[in-house]
């Protein structure tokens, strides 16, 4: 190993490990002011800083439902065990959901309020990804118009089931209300980008079934039949209800879930 | 490959933040150009790169990189350079930059500006590295000098010679800071003005102003308030010695709106001529706040704002 890459190995476990770090004044010369380890920790807390907020801008609804202190808490060890590999920032907050998940503290007795945190934080990360993922604007949408056999879910489109009401309590933040943890309750998501704003689509079960085949790229029909057979009813009773005046076919279309292709 | 002589001289320009997006995008201010993080560009398929092709449609843009790590000892990132390549080709930038550092080792990235031991072992490696990377951008790259806040004890080459003896074996430009040469003089007990006077000012393409936060045992370069009066002194010093290098203010915190921003940058004016004021460079004490040491514009803040109700 090079002197430059040993040093540049000892100065990054400082930063990330500051409690590993030894005698570093033997390698640091000291300011004007500061002795060599007093100059580092001006790293060592700007390396903590400047994450925690990246990490609060990317969950502001967790931070507000964790409150600040518990969530850095949270992130500076998420941070300790998952640091930073990516040039980009967006990817800081990828492996987040999932370490709650598998450092969650209640594993034998799972408690709602932790799990509600991690339906947060999941739903989070999608917004996030939506925001930015590659989308379908400056490009034509499906309209009214477009028969059924050639409409296909846009690509920023994103579909989950929350164990939750994780969008309500999203939008309450966002409004600057100041939300309770809710109680659990079982919500269908549908995140669509359009025009650059991304919307939260509450979903029925069935509606979540439908555009779930559409998900795994089958074609309309194909979503009917699953609909019919969930409801064991007719095909043809499922594609009138599709096209009938007040389905969700218009509202979707309208929000951009569809391009024609 | 261009050099770095026939690279244009811009004026006074912005650096590109999120907060004002909106206002550019409709009233398409009057302004020479601006700077964008090329980070918060590369990877985008939404409105951050929407933003920066209508922007660069109307305005000269230049890419400011934080993440090339010109100093580490990891390979170079060819994925990286790879997106960044696109994105120029995409929006033609005047010329494409970063920083004299290193930002992570061992796959892992800190996202900070990290100083580099000044060494002729490490003056052998980022050559090597620089040329690569013209090579791969097919163009030449402007260098900034970081801020710091600490010195290596092994270092023995200045951070002048260390830039000087760089562009000539690599033909890569410069970007002067220098607020940068403000904080780190002021952290390491160096003069400044003699920075200036040792800079190889014929190899700068570009200059930086910032403003900064002094804790009294050292200066934080936070980009969060206007340019401080030693540091616009350090400006009129260095600015004739460029040539008219094209100028421009970073603000990353506290962003105000555009038009004061915009205002403080068109301030470099009347520092552009007149005599050097050596009893301006003493620095005003600021109030002691969270230090995170070289900002950069992060783009997720405007995520909430862009999911409709």
């Amino acid at each position: 190993m090079t002197e430059l890459r040993a040093l540049q190995a000892w100065m990054q476990s400082a930063l990330l490990r500051p409690e590993t770090v030894r005698d570093p004044d033997d390698r640091i010369a000291p300011g004007a002011h500061l002795g060599g380890a007093e100059c580092l920790a001006i790293y060592q807390r700007s390396y903590a800083l400047r994450l925690l907020a990246c990490m609060r801008e990317q969950f502001p609804a967790l931070t507000h439902a964790l409150g600040v202190d518990v969530f850095n808490d949270f992130t500076r060890e998420y941070l300790r065990e998952c640091p930073a590999q990516a040039w980009t920032l967006h990817d800081l907050g990828r492996r987040f959901p999932e370490y709650l998940e598998q450092t969650r503290p209640d594993a034998d007795a799972p408690e709602p309020w932790i799990d509600f945190v991690i339906e947060l934080a999941r739903f989070e990360r999608r917004i996030f990804v939506i925001f930015d993922a590659p989308g379908h604007e400056g490009a034509p949408y499906a309209t009214a118009g477009t028969p059924d056999a050639r409409l296909k879910l846009q690509p920023c489109f994103d579909l989950a089931t929350y164990r939750f009401p994780v969008a309500r309590y999203y939008h309450a933040v966002k409004d600057k209300a100041d939300p309770p943890i809710p109680a659990p309750e079982q919500c269908w998501i549908a995140l669509v980008r359009k025009d650059y704003f991304v919307r939260t689509i509450a979903l029925t079960p069935l509606q979540h079934a439908f555009l779930e085949v559409l998900h795994l790229g089958a074609d309309i029909d194909a979503a009917l039949s699953r609909i019919a057979e969930l409801r064991g009813i007719p095909v043809e009773d499922t594609r009138a209800n599709w096209l009938a005046e007040g389905s969700p076919r218009s509202a979707w279309l309208e929000a951009g879930f569809f391009i024609d292709a | 490959m261009t050099g770095i002589g026939d690279l244009p001289k811009l004026g006074l320009g912005l650096g590109l933040r999120h907060q004002h997006f909106a206002h550019i995008l409709n009233a398409w201010p009057e302004i020479d150009w601006f700077e964008a993080i090329s980070e918060n560009f590369m990877d985008s398929g939404g409105r951050p790169r929407h933003v920066i092709r209508r922007i660069a449609d109307r305005y000269p843009v230049v890419l400011h990189g934080v993440s090339m790590s010109i100093g580490s000892t990891d390979p170079l990132n060819l994925d990286y350079l790879a997106k960044l390549r696109a994105l120029a080709d995409e929006v033609q930038p005047q010329w494409v930059s970063d920083h004299l550092c290193w930002t992570g080792v061992l796959g892992l990235n800190s996202h900070d500006l990290l100083p580099l031991p000044l060494t002729e072992e490490t003056l052998a490696h980022v050559t090597a590295r620089v040329h690569k990377v013209q090579e791969v951008l097919d163009r030449p790259l402007i260098l900034e000098n970081p801020s710091t806040y600490l010195t290596f004890k092994h270092s023995d080459v200045s951070e002048t010679d260390f830039l000087r003896r760089l562009s000539q074996a690599t033909d890569c430009g410069l970007l002067l800071d220098v607020n940068n040469v403000y904080v780190s003089a002021f952290n390491a007990g160096t003069d400044p003005v003699d920075y200036i006077a040792d800079f190889p000012c014929d190899r700068v393409v570009q200059m930086h102003l910032a403003g900064h936060q002094n804790n009294g045992t050292h200066i934080i370069d936070t980009h969060d308030r206007p340019v401080l009066p030693a540091v616009w002194e350090l400006f009129r010093l260095a600015w004739a010695g460029t040539g008219g290098a094209s100028t421009l203010l970073e603000w990353d915190g506290n962003v105000p709106d555009f038009e004061t921003c915009h205002a403080e940058v068109l301030k470099a004016r009347s520092y552009m001529q007149g005599a050097f004021d050596p009893s301006q460079l003493a620095s005003l004490p600021g109030t002691v706040g969270a230090e995170v040491s070289n900002p950069v514009d992060f783009i997720a803040p405007g995520v909430m704002a862009s999911v409709a109700p």
